[in-house]
């Protein structure tokens, strides 16, 4: 697998269960040794340099597991420690990360009492107690409700935002990494894929948008056929399925065709394919 | 100058991370208060009260008591040793202390000073007890001769400490057994309750490579048991720093070997 990731970039790495998704950013945090091959973060030879990568990137997880009776505070302490932060700069780092993933009201409940969502936050704060210049995110939002899944996703967004860090996200959610990542990178059986932005990896599928249309009067498959950007047109005698490669750039000329033939249009839906469509497209 | 002080204080700072991680395991779990307190004295209890049942002279009295506390000093302060990754394999977290910046030395110096606080603790313990209740003066080589026994008992400790992490890393988390059963072990072989002469001459020669032997011999001879081996302070205290030295980079080489084959992460699931 070859995979090159531009500093200050939020990169999506999507794929089934088993494609080697956690592999490899288990290998990029230095907990993993690879059997062969190169592997470069932040420009400089892992192997040789691990302590001082280490220093300067991070990793959380879904599912995360801390030591179990401390308490969110020590644990966010013991973690800065290990990363080397002395004295008043850890408790400072600390106190700004409980109030930046709301965890104040935690700070003293022990781990083991913790509720998912909550050990969740805790596993992202833990990963910032360097403010690592890479962050390695494991499905950070597995299992989580809604609510909290929401919060953890700004939380994560402004970080990228606010301070340009390079964030490597493995997620099965796809409006998650839709939302989130610039680029996104698909991986199967430990290769990748399919690489790009999520609008062009769409148009490369030629997955388009779907245009349903009820209406009343006689349709000419052919013609509308003809028109620029259709992929497909399935018709029946009052409605139609048509299959476009961008509903924003076709909608005006089908509206136009269905005016010149004096048809009546009694329903319109559009329907945009999403990451999950490229997902099932790439993983089939 | 400034780049070395920022060095240090980073060295300090990781060692103490698992000084803080010991300490306040160690606060809030009931089964470490029973290793300092319980599990000592109800064993240094029972061989004590079989002494007097025995009518033992006080030579042999002090033999036997030496062995008890020095063995049960060694015991807690190498759980600790052991406990630095234990507790991590235990709360399945073992991967996020790895993926910090941080080296072995810290591991091993920041558990062993906790491990020297708990061990020291259960040393003082058993020796004012033994005072009390058996008229045992554990003081009566010195202050440098006890200091240089105790320190050699914390340098075996941190020995067998680090080995059980390195079996950890090596078997994952089915060696744990190890932290309890090595110590039975020493106990068995450095003649913890009787002299290493009376052993068959094959166990002898394990006895001989186990630096515990030779520091409860320096001790013993200060009441009056003349060492079997000769030079055994020098000996006792050479092997186990180069035992110590052979397992930082055996400790190291098991590390490297748990990333190999994904133990490490296993370790964490």
């Amino acid at each position: 697998m070859t995979l090159s990731v531009p500093e200050g970039v939020f990169w999506g790495l999507l794929g089934p269960n088993g494609a080697g998704k956690t592999t490899l950013l288990s290998i990029l945090s230095n907990l993993l040794i690879p059997e062969e091959g190169e592997v470069r973060v932040l420009g400089k030879d892992l192997r040789k340099n691990a302590m001082e990568i280490c220093n300067r990137i991070n990793v959380s997880s879904g599912h995360a597991n801390f030591l179990w009776s401390l308490n969110v505070r020590e644990n966010l302490e013991y973690y800065a420690m290990l990363y080397g932060l002395p004295g008043k700069k850890r408790q400072q780092r600390v106190d700004d990360l409980l109030d930046l993933f709301d965890l104040r009201e935690f700070a003293k409940v022990r781990f083991d009492e913790l509720s998912t969502g909550t050990k969740q936050k805790l596993s992202l704060a833990k990963s910032l107690v360097n403010d690592p210049a890479l962050l390695l995110l494991d499905e950070p939002t597995v299992g989580l409700d809604p609510d909290v899944a929401r919060r953890i996703r700004e939380a994560i967004q402004h970080l990228h935002r606010d301070k340009g860090t390079t964030i490597l996200m493995t997620t099965h959610n796809m409006k998650e990494a839709e939302s989130l990542c610039e680029q996104i990178a698909f991986i199967k059986d430990g290769m990748i894929k399919a690489l790009g932005k999520p609008q062009d990896l769409k148009r490369e599928l030629r997955l388009g948008d779907t245009i349903f249309i009820s209406f009343s009067g006689s349709l000419s498959s052919r013609s509308l056929k003809e028109l620029q950007g259709i992929y497909g047109l399935q018709t029946s005698d009052s409605s139609c399925r048509i299959l476009v490669d961008d509903h924003h750039q076709r909608l005006p000329q089908i509206l136009d065709f269905f005016i010149g033939e004096k048809i009546f249009i009694h329903d319109l839906r559009v329907q945009e394919s999403d990451l999950e469509d490229v997902f099932i497209a790439f993983t089939r | 100058m400034r780049m070395f002080l920022l060095l240090l204080q980073d060295e300090v700072t990781k060692t103490r991370a698992f000084v803080f991680k010991n300490w306040i395991m160690t606060k809030r779990n009931v089964f470490t208060l029973f290793e300092i307190l319980f599990w000592p004295l109800v064993a240094f209890l029972s061989v004590g009260f079989l002494t007097e049942f025995a009518a033992l002279q006080p030579a042999m009295k002090a033999f036997i008591l030496v062995g008890v506390i020095a063995m049960s000093a060694v015991q807690v302060c190498q759980l600790d040793v052991a406990y630095a990754l234990l507790y991590d394999v235990w709360s399945k977290a073992v991967k996020h202390g790895f993926a910090a910046p941080v080296g072995i030395r810290h591991l091993l110096f920041g558990s062993l000073i906790v491990g020297i606080i708990r061990g020291g603790s259960v040393f003082v313990i058993l020796m004012v007890a033994s005072y009390l209740l058996f008229g045992f003066d554990f003081t009566l080589p010195g202050t440098l001769p006890m200091g240089l026994f105790v320190l050699g008992l914390f340098l075996s400790a941190a020995m067998v400490g680090v080995f059980v992490c390195i079996l950890v890393l090596v078997f994952g988390n089915r060696a744990e057994v190890a932290a309890w059963s090595l110590v039975s072990l020493m106990l068995l072989l450095c003649g913890v309750y009787y002299p290493v002469s009376v052993l068959p001459a094959w166990v002898r020669v394990l006895a001989e490579i186990i630096p515990l032997t030779y520091f409860l011999e320096y001790f013993r001879q200060f009441y009056g048991f003349q060492p079997i081996f000769s030079h055994v302070l020098v000996k006792g205290y050479v092997m186990v720093i180069i035992y110590l030295v052979i397992e930082v980079f055996a400790m190291k080489a098991a590390l490297l070997r748990a990333k190999r084959t994904g133990l490490l992460l296993k370790l964490s699931e």
